[in-house]
């Protein structure tokens, strides 16, 4: 478009009539795939773009976004509108500092056309088909590229493009009275790290292990997170570590920094500079470098995420956690926000396998319905068993149907930990985390 | 804008052409605790074609209008992939070409009103919300609206230029007692109106501060089977989540299994069970006097005299299965394709009152709004956002961490009792399916009673 403004020139515009100034730009060209009921239902092609202007003035912040680049006028006006009144701004925009080398764009995806990414998807289908040909399939393929900008007017001036490849398939079940939906997901900035094969092996096993469905006792016992499972107890850490819930008193661990708040077997840690995680880029999205850091080390609580504005106002350090995109989506529209990076749980020695047989009676749990509901906050999780299976030293003697398990997540990584697996999963685009088994979690079934 | 579209339409040599151009006016306004989180204004502008092409679907999105004839070319391109690897082609159920232009008038249209109004409005409520008690930790009080204008046109002459206004508020409040006690409660508004019906919204604040540092003190329920009366937002949100998304017909058009499950006539509840789909009732959020395909608004019975009746659908699954389209072809935005989806769904008034629901109830559950709720077909699971006892027909304690969960079909049939105080809820947030979150929707019921209901707790 020819009326279109660069960004560097629209920053030079603004930088005259205030403080401050933060212009973040982002262009996609996506392709996203879906087949259903194992066959191809749609396919679009994406080409967006839309720029965010964040200005102080007069000590205060403003925000405001548009996808119409010719546009500056209102972008200006609302930002402006929205400084007049803003919260007091706690930081100032940063300067340029050295970033380490993320990689983040890899050409191989680029090169993925609508018939390659296609054919992905008919090999998964019939993949799936191949080992039962009543199931319903369904396939998501996402390729994206995008060229992100960042510039400030403390000098910072930040371009750089990034890939992406998501896939995530979803398979039903459906037999008289009883109806089993199993799913797996994958992404990566990089192409060879999708293995498609792979994840729908995985979700073949699961169903092969679901043929007989069995009833587990009421009562507590002992649960392996595995895979998605590990969703569960990891789930409100988000929260708990969120810098921001620390510094507004929600989180039950504000008080806990430098206390061994968990069993000494965990540490987590944030990789925001992990080599083509999806979450991963050379800065977050207000310019500062990204970190690799341990939130908890041998049950000490190390560190929370900040982002400027919450480091502002905590008195603490930004670690390069101000994303525009949360666990669950965002985009340039959404101002930055205390976000984690990639999460690695560092694996324990033993095997799943002999976790298990260590164990008399236990749940495996690999799926649930209810994620996040509920108080988060405080770490209370009550969810239903989706995929989970009933194990005797173990051997898996079926899935259970009807099953709800509940505990507090803060409680059971404290007290009631048994083991983490040797061999970790990545899991959700978010999570790099072996299974891990706990005691003493509620068990209650029906039916 | 009118005639980019027309020409590019003309230009098309598609099967089947059709653009969507939506321009969205957007305001939000967040605080937490005592900061204003954010107060921004923005804009947006953009546009979605589709081709049919041999029966396979092309479709490309785009922020540039100046492009439009380039990315419709681009969706007859991807269509004509599309339809070389089809074993069966799509066909579309016919809706009459239709010219029409709906403005909407609203008492304060949010685009008039100052960012500083409504910044003043949100921080009003957030003081009542941190000032109700000493407990009160933090809070998260967000107000946003949203205006749409949206133009719609396809090849067999259809023009159609909607505007839909969006209003919402999202009042919680967490108390914290020592480290581990922590609750969150929460009051939402959602309508399609103006500025005004965020108004006056001081009631929502302060119950929404009370029933946290209530929680406080609220014991967590014991898990187990129990009789359990919902409230009509939390059997509105059961309705929806757990009944209302399997009759969405691109569920089930080609899952012959599911199709004998979901047999039209059979009966899934009591004859007092009447569960609707409407597009049309005023200043809800789910309302659209047309779809996003072009197809005018319909009611419809999903559920009629406790007998399963029908589904919703897009042109495209109306087609398949030989039914009319309904009007439930939805986008969340010109980013996505229409999908069928619902507006506004509901439980119909019975006759029971509630003193009658709770006779004879020695040990139950009186479950109240949700956290959330999320379903894998038949399973369900829905966090009640606080409950009390029900003990020898009488309310008792407030009771918290009430998850229920079972499978739908069966919970259905256990339905004994439907009140009759219908309401029906716009909250602040929409519903979710595949990657399109968050769309305007509205849910309610009156008050239900079900027996032999599932509640999963860690007090065994």
């Amino acid at each position: 478009m020819t009326s279109e403004r660069h960004a560097a020139d629209l920053l030079e515009t603004v930088a005259r009539q205030v403080d401050g100034a933060e212009v973040y730009e982002l262009h996609s060209l996506e392709l996203p795939v879906r087949f259903a009921f194992g066959e191809l239902e749609s396919l679009r092609s994406v080409e967006t773009a839309g720029r965010a202007l964040r200005l102080i003035k007069g000590g205060r912040l403003g925000f405001s976004t548009t996808t119409d680049l010719a546009d500056e006028v209102t972008l200006l006006r609302n930002a402006l509108e929205s400084a007049e009144f803003g919260d007091a701004a706690p930081f100032q925009f940063p300067e340029e500092q050295p970033a380490a080398d993320v990689a983040c764009f890899d050409p191989q995806v680029e090169w993925l056309d609508e018939e390659k990414l296609i054919a992905m998807g008919e090999q998964i289908v019939e993949q799936i088909k191949a080992y039962d040909d009543q199931l319903q399939t369904e396939v998501s393929i996402h390729k994206s590229v995008q060229r992100v900008r960042l510039l400030n007017t403390s000098g910072l001036d930040v371009e750089y493009p990034r890939t992406g490849l998501a896939i995530s398939i979803e398979v039903t079940r459906t037999r008289e009275g009883d109806i089993l939906v199993v799913y797996d997901s994958a992404s990566s900035h990089r192409a060879e790290d999708i293995d498609a094969s792979v994840l729908a092996e995985d979700i073949i096993r699961r169903l092969r292990w679901s043929e007989r469905v069995v009833k587990a006792e009421s009562r507590t016992m002992p649960v392996v997170f595995q895979r998605m499972g590990t969703a569960v107890p990891l789930l409100p850490l988000f929260s708990g570590l969120n810098g921001r819930q620390v510094f507004l008193g929600a989180s039950p661990l504000a008080k806990e920094l430098g206390e061994q708040a968990f069993d000494q077997r965990l540490t987590l840690v944030d990789d925001g500079r992990l080599d083509h995680a999806s979450r991963s880029a050379p800065f977050d999205d207000e310019g500062v470098p990204t970190t690799q850091k341990p939130l908890i080390e041998g049950g000490l609580v190390r560190q929370f995420l900040y982002d400027l504005k919450t480091a502002g106002l905590a008195g603490a350090q930004p670690t390069g956690n101000g994303f525009k995109s949360g666990p669950s989506g965002g985009g340039f529209q959404r101002p930055p926000n205390v976000a984690p990076s990639t999460w690695l749980v560092t694996p324990g020695s033993q095997r799943v396998n002999e976790i298990l047989e260590g164990l008399n009676e236990a749940l495996l749990v690999e799926q649930v319905i209810g994620l996040g509901q509920g108080n988060v906050m405080a770490g209370e999780f009550s969810n239903n068993v989706s995929v989970g299976f009933l194990v005797r030293n173990g051997e898996i003697i079926g899935r259970v149907k009807n099953t709800m398990i509940a505990g507090n997540v803060y409680q059971l990584l404290r007290d009631q930990l048994i083991a983490l697996g040797d061999e970790p999963s990545r899991v959700l685009g978010i999570l790099h985390v072996p299974a891990i088994a706990v005691d003493g979690v509620g068990v209650a079934s029906r039916g | 804008m009118r005639d980019l579209i027309v020409q590019a339409l003309e230009h098309s040599s598609a099967d089947y052409t059709d653009i969507r151009v939506e321009r969205r006016w957007r305001t939000e306004v967040v605080y937490q605790r005592e900061h204003l989180h954010n107060a921004s204004a923005s804009s947006e502008v953009g546009g979605i074609a589709r081709c049919l092409v041999g029966g396979g679907w092309g479709i490309a999105v785009f922020n540039s209008i100046d492009d439009l004839e380039r990315k419709v070319e681009d969706a007859h391109r991807i269509a004509q992939i599309v339809s070389t690897k089809l074993p069966e082609t799509v066909e579309l159920a016919p809706v009459a070409p239709v010219q029409d232009e709906v403005r909407v008038s609203l008492q304060k249209d949010p685009r008039t009103v100052t960012l500083h109004e409504k910044q003043e409005l949100l921080k009003s409520y957030n003081d009542i919300l941190r000032t109700y008690s000493d407990s009160i930790v933090t809070t998260n009080a967000r107000y946003t609206d949203s205006f749409q204008e949206i133009s719609f046109a396809n090849s067999a002459g259809t023009f159609i230029v909607e505007e839909r206004p969006d209003v919402t508020l999202m009042l919680a409040a967490t108390a914290r007692d020592g480290e581990a006690n922590i609750q969150t409660a929460f009051e939402q508004v959602g309508r399609a109106a103006g500025f005004e019906a965020a108004e006056g919204q001081e009631h929502k604040a302060q119950a929404a501060a009370r029933r946290a540092v209530n929680l406080l003190a609220a014991k967590p329920a014991r898990g187990g089977s129990y009789t359990v009366v919902l409230d009509p937002l939390l059997a509105g949100v059961f309705i929806h989540e757990a009944f209302g998304h399997l009759c969405e017909a691109d569920f089930v058009f080609k899952n012959a299994r599911l199709q004998e499950i979901l047999q039209p006539g059979r009966t899934f509840g009591v004859k007092e069970l009447n569960v609707l789909e409407d597009g049309y009732i005023p200043g809800l959020r789910g309302n659209a006097k047309y779809d996003d395909e072009g197809t005018p608004r319909r009611r419809i019975h999903l559920i009629r005299d406790g007998l399963l009746q029908g589904f919703m659908h897009s042109r495209e699954t109306a087609a398949r299965m030989g039914a009319t389209p309904t009007g439930n072809a939805r986008a969340i935005s010109y980013r996505f394709p229409p999908i069928v989806r619902m507006r506004n769904t509901y439980i119909d008034r019975g006759n029971a009152s509630f003193e009658q629901m709770l006779e004879g109830v020695q040990n139950g559950i009186y479950a109240c709004a949700a956290f959330g709720g999320q379903t894998e077909l038949e399973q369900f699971t829905f966090s009640a956002g606080y409950a009390y006892e029900i003990v020898d027909g009488t309310i008792g304690d407030m009771v918290r961490e009430v998850v229920l969960t079972g499978n739908i079909f069966e919970t259905l049939k256990n339905i004994d009792l439907i009140g009759n105080d219908l309401q029906i809820y716009g909250g602040a947030g929409g519903c979710g399916k595949s990657e399109q979150s968050p769309l305007p929707v509205t849910l309610g019921s009156p008050h239900v009673r079900i027996q032999n209901l599932t509640v999963g707790g860690r007090a065994q």
